[in-house]
């Protein structure tokens, strides 16, 4: 055998992981998406069920007619009677273009299209930072921030909790062990929970933190500061959500190690007689990846929930902080609106994480 | 020792701590094992072979009470080695395994060229390369094809994945394997292929087998020698000829009277009664319950005789036989 | 499951504080619905009628003088109609009548009161009566703190009465009237305080009482909120509604969930994927947002959100581990006897495969507790929680809105915080220590 044809079997291996995965990754794309659809239409049930989409609906056409007609420099010369009769026609027409008129059934499927598609009307009250009234653009400009604290919160507790977990499996019955086992019940309680708490120690009695915000006011102008003003408003909000959701994570993962240490082909591993961390890398970590990821996944969606008080309490200008707002104001096309949006972000998460999970696991079948 | 010794097993003790008291799994164990010769360590469930397979190759779990005894490979004994020289000097390089068929015994996430590649990364210093060459070798020693390199281990059967251990087994050339019930859980067309593999390779490559299983019959087509244990302790090893035709222990006499003939017209006869737990063994010998052989002396623990060059664990041979002298019975512990 | 393993409980400390700190939030809970009948409770939380109109506004727990140095005063009330105000009536000509109480206390505080407030009511047809106070200092000052005519409900804030307070040298009564004048910053002086109603009706039959009020700046064991009332109410209530909305939760929904698991194991085929396919779309379901959804646009009655939540959880991602399990009891030898000898479907999914499972339930469903208590406390601090009834959650959502970070009050968020921390903490130590009892792939440790 040459080491040209050895070659080719490695490549040949890689194609294959490659093909297996890509396979995977669409299929989960589509149920994902399918699960979405049916996530949002359900919202758009709920939502309509007191007839608040259509409402929506109604007040965008109205909106645009009555632009449109404004603009018109036709219809200047036209008195406000006269005005009012042609926007009441051009609406109702509109409305029976746009299938207004047709039965429940119908218009929810418009309404989801227009949903999947993030073409979310109009909001009552609020307004983006640019002025638009689009939900859409309202959303999507605080997304970035809500992405910057949850993304880094994610990241940072699942390899803290990693590193612990695997560290702790090694000292099973250590003082650090039983630490660790005994804060475990600490995860009952929210982030949003801890951070009042965290609020009140460090930013009200001592004063060494911001109480809130993701910025000092007014933002210091060149990036460095700018950049270290927001990371000193992000160690509170870490802090607290680390704490709801760290020592419950180190506790499941170092006992799925130490259940998965107890299999057949570590003790073979041993045998062979490789290196305890070899061991500990290959035998015991990766096997035991998937189902880590999959706790993951679970307590991800628990915070993301969590996410609209706790930036409200937080008084971070993110997606949940909107949520809040629009309650208060009970501003219906952004609450519908954000739904939506949460049920895409949802679906992202486990999206990403599935694909992760495709490359880890060699067992993951299709369909 | 004699140049054509390989192994040589002294006083051997391995005892767990259990919440329901001491295991004393093996006993005081004594083995000889020559160049490229298999012993077959033959015995019920529960009489602590697997248990003797975990003590050779320093495999212990966490509750163990009591670890002695003298492993000698090639004049050194491996029992005084740390962890560490034991793991670069000895796992696998002097000995290496083969796992019960039923066992877990390959990483479901890695695949099988690169499991068994591992070993000579690890002890013969090869690159990746160089060492999924060697496994391409050994893949073709032991009969599987050469694409199930790339395979994960839940893509093969039950038999081939015996053959991929074995093929891992053989990868460093060890001098030495340990077989602990390699085929007790595939399907008699397999096991036969199985037992000529490794035949086959005994005999092209000079290895050596130490195989413990409770299968009189399969244990018959590879032995060069049998050692019987019953409650932790080694009542008899006989070569294979000797064994089979006409065993010594009364023990061994029941096990063989109670393996059904192809002729004649013999019906198979059962040991009544059960054998001691390892928790409590009883003073006296150990098999003394249930066997029709017994006498008044057999209250006390039977040194072991020499009987024709094998030693013999029963009071049967105290007449014109010598007693082997070990610590043990040397210093009066009775266990 | 058996004894033993009940008993194992007691290895684990941490399982007997949580388990002693349940049953004492029991016990509270019990007495709460005893004493403090329900519908009394949401009227008297609603306020209006002047409920709590003798308490102070906002103000901490009278415990918490302790940690001070400078102790804040408690409320001093004296009503005219309780015994012990005495009222001389002296008869005047022409059907006049003079009309005098005299109130005496003492004043111990380091710090001033909150307000002074008197309430009068008065009887009479055509004229109403005159009242007259005076003020003694317990040194020896006597200040005319008011002259009016009152109404037949009438009202008088001495601490906003602006006459006075030029009176006072611009100090509003509750510190005018207090304040040590030798002393160069502001401070109480404390003595005996003297205060003078004399009244003068103009009908034979007109009377009046009075009632005067001088606020402390603590009260009670859980202090006030902004509307006067007492913490304590909420926050004794608050027990019964948070343990009945966890436990009816979390039972119903593992309960459910379990059954779902069973049934789909079982029948297995297209029964199965359908479950299947509804728990995988299930976990992409945003449950808040559409509790929110549910509470803004709908009912924020608090038994329609618990059931909109149960429904959105019984196809949770614990389906996914119930059934593995019941895939592997499956196949058990006993399980194929009873199917072997005639056994029902429903028979064999409730007698034989859900007994087996309910061992690793139960510690799941005490973890599930606080979830729900916390969910229910999510929901009220968003303001979606149940009009009527006081809960923790709605304390904590008022304490934020009305700013008690930014002005000290910290009790107010802290006293239903630790509460809550109480019931999730107590239940989540119980319910890991279970975990670790009955999760038999854990027993081998």
């Amino acid at each position: 055998m040459t080491a040209i044809t050895q070659q080719n079997v490695g490549k040949k291996a890689r194609a294959d992981t490659l093909k297996r995965i890509g396979k995977y990754t669409v299929v989960r794309f589509f149920m994902l998406f399918f699960a979405v659809a049916v996530g949002i239409y359900l919202t758009i049930l709920i939502a309509n069920m007191g007839g608040y989409v259509d409402e929506i609906r109604r007040a965008e056409i109205r909106e645009n007619i009555a632009i449109q007609i404004s603009m018109n420099p036709e219809y200047k010369k036209l008195t406000t009677d006269e005005r009012k009769q042609l926007q009441e026609k051009m609406v109702a027409l509109e409305e029976e273009r746009l299938g207004l008129n047709k039965p429940f059934l119908i218009r929810s499927l418009a309404y989801l299209k227009d949903a999947l598609t993030l073409n979310l009307g109009r909001a009552m009250n609020m307004t983006s930072d640019s002025g638009s009234r689009q939900v859409k653009l309202i959303l999507l400009e605080r997304l970035p921030a809500t992405v910057l604290l949850f993304g880094t919160s994610f990241l940072l507790n699942f390899f803290i909790s990693l590193f612990f977990a695997l560290m702790l499996s090694r000292r099973y019955g250590s003082i650090w062990d039983r630490f660790v086992v005994a804060l475990a019940p600490t995860s009952a309680a929210p982030g949003w929970f801890y951070g009042i708490f965290l609020i009140v120690i460090f930013a009200a009695w001592l004063q060494i933190l911001p109480y809130g915000g993701m910025v000092d006011a007014p933002p210091p102008e060149d990036p460095l500061h700018y950049a270290l003003s927001v990371a000193e408003h992000m160690i509170l909000p870490l802090l607290a959500l680390a704490i709801s959701s760290i020592f419950l994570s180190i506790y499941s993962w170092r006992t799925f190690f130490l259940i998965y240490s107890s299999e057949d082909y570590v003790e073979m591993a041993k045998a062979k007689g490789l290196t305890d961390r070899a061991i500990e890398r290959r035998y015991i970590l990766r096997p035991t990846l998937p189902t880590i990821i999959t706790n993951f996944a679970l307590a991800l969606i628990t915070v993301w929930m969590g996410a609209i008080i706790f930036e409200t309490v937080f008084n971070w200008p993110g997606v949940g902080r909107v949520y809040y707002q629009a309650i208060g104001l009970f501003d219906i096309p952004v609450i519908v609106g954000t739904t939506v949006l949460y049920a895409y972000l949802l679906a992202v998460t486990v999206f990403l994480l599935d694909i992760v999970y495709a490359f880890i696991d060699p067992r993951v079948k299709i369909g | 020792m004699n140049d054509n010794t390989l192994l040589k097993i002294e006083d051997l003790v391995l005892y767990f701590k259990t919440s329901m008291g001491n295991v004393q799994a093996v006993d005081h164990v004594n083995l000889e094992l020559h160049k490229n010769r298999a012993v077959v360590i033959l015995g019920e469930s529960g009489c602590g072979k697997s248990s003797m397979a975990k003590a050779i190759l320093r495999l212990l779990p966490r509750n163990v009470s009591q670890y002695h005894g003298r492993v000698i490979i090639d004049d050194l004994d491996v029992m005084s080695l740390s962890d560490e020289e034991f793991r670069q000097q000895v796992r696998w390089v002097k000995m290496s395994m083969v796992p019960q068929a039923a066992m877990n015994a390959l990483n479901p996430v890695l695949r099988a060229g690169d499991q068994v590649a591992e070993p000579a990364m690890i002890h013969l210093g090869k690159d990746k390369e160089e060492a999924l060459q060697l496994a391409r070798e050994m893949f073709q020693r032991v009969g599987v094809p050469e694409d199930f390199l790339t395979r994960y281990p839940f893509e093969l059967s039950g038999g081939m994945r015996q053959r991929v251990a074995i093929a891992m087994a053989l990868i460093t050339n060890p001098q030495l394997i340990v077989l602990d019930e390699p085929t007790s859980a595939l399907d008699l067309l397999t096991q036969a292929n199985i037992m000529n593999v490794l035949k086959k390779i005994k005999w092209e490559t000079g290895t050596s087998y130490i195989l413990i299983t409770h299968d009189i019959a399969t244990s018959s087509e590879l032995a060069d020698e049998v050692a019987v244990m019953y409650a932790g302790q080694i009542v008899e090893v006989n070569d294979a000829e000797s064994f089979f035709a006409e065993p010594l222990h009364p023990y061994s006499r029941r096990l063989m009277a109670s393996v059904p003939r192809l002729y004649g017209d013999e019906e198979p006869d059962f040991i009544p009664g059960r054998p001691p737990s390892l928790l409590n063994p009883p003073t006296g010998c150990r098999f003394a319950d249930r066997c029709k052989l017994r006498f008044d002396k057999c209250d006390q623990e039977p040194p072991t005789f020499i009987v024709d060059g094998h030693p013999v664990k029963c009071w049967l041979y105290e007449k014109d036989h010598e007693a082997v002298i070990s610590a043990a019975t040397a210093s009066g512990d009775a266990s | 499951m058996n004894l033993n393993q009940f008993r194992d409980i007691t290895r684990y400390p941490s399982a007997i504080v949580g388990l002693v700190i349940i049953l004492i939030l029991i016990g509270i809970s019990i007495y709460t619905i005893i004493a403090l009948p329900y519908d009394q409770t949401v009227v008297k939380w609603r306020g209006g009628d002047n409920v709590w109109q003798d308490n102070p506004r906002t103000v901490p727990p009278t415990w918490t003088n302790f940690f001070r140095s400078e102790k804040l005063p408690e409320s001093i009330i004296f009503n005219s109609t309780d015994e012990g105000v005495e009222k001389q009536v002296t008869p005047l000509k022409d059907e006049l009548t003079d009309i005098q109480m005299t109130i005496t206390f003492d004043y111990t505080a380091d710090e001033f009161p909150q307000e002074v407030i008197m309430f009068f009511t008065s009887t009479f047809e055509k004229k109403a009566p005159y009242i007259s106070l005076t003020w003694i200092t317990p040194d020896g000052r006597e200040l005319d703190i008011g002259d009016f005519s009152i109404d037949k409900t009438y009202t008088r804030r001495l601490s906003q009465d602006e006459k006075l307070t030029k009176k006072l040298d611009g100090q509003p009564a509750e510190i005018g009237l207090f304040a040590d004048p030798n002393s160069p910053e502001p401070k109480p002086l404390k003595g005996t305080y003297t205060l003078e109603v004399a009244g003068l009706t103009f009908e034979p039959e007109s009377d009046f009482e009075a009632k005067t009020v001088i606020y402390g700046r603590v009260f009670g064991l859980a202090g006030t909120d902004h509307l006067r009332r007492d913490l304590l109410l909420a926050l004794l209530w608050g027990t019964p509604v948070a343990l009945a909305f966890g436990l009816i939760g979390a039972v119903v929904t593992s309960v459910l969930t379990m059954i779902i698991a069973a049934t789909g194991t079982w029948y297995g085929g297209w029964v199965d994927s359908i479950i299947q396919r509804i728990t995988e779309i299930n976990m992409m379901l945003p449950v808040l947002p559409i509790l929110i959804m549910v509470g803004v646009f709908y009912s924020r009655s608090l038994w329609l959100i618990l059931g909109v939540i149960i429904l959105l959880s019984i196809f949770g991602a614990s389906i996914k581990s119930y059934r593995a399990m019941f895939m592997q009891e499956r196949e058990a030898g006993y399980i194929q006897a009873a199917k072997s000898y005639g056994a029902s479907n429903t028979r064999i999914i409730f007698q034989y495969l859900i007994p087996r499972i309910v061992p690793v339930l139960i510690p799941s469903l005490v973890v599930l507790i606080p979830s729900f208590v916390f969910l229910e406390a999510s929901l009220a601090v968003l303001g979606l929680g149940d009009p009527l009834m006081p809960t923790w959650g709605k304390i904590i959502d008022e304490a934020r809105t009305n700013g008690a970070l930014y002005k000290g009050l910290y009790y107010w968020v802290l006293e239903p915080s630790f509460m809550l921390m109480l019931t999730g903490f107590s239940f989540a130590m119980l319910g890991f220590a279970l975990d670790r009892i009955f999760n038999p792939r854990l027993r081998g440790m």
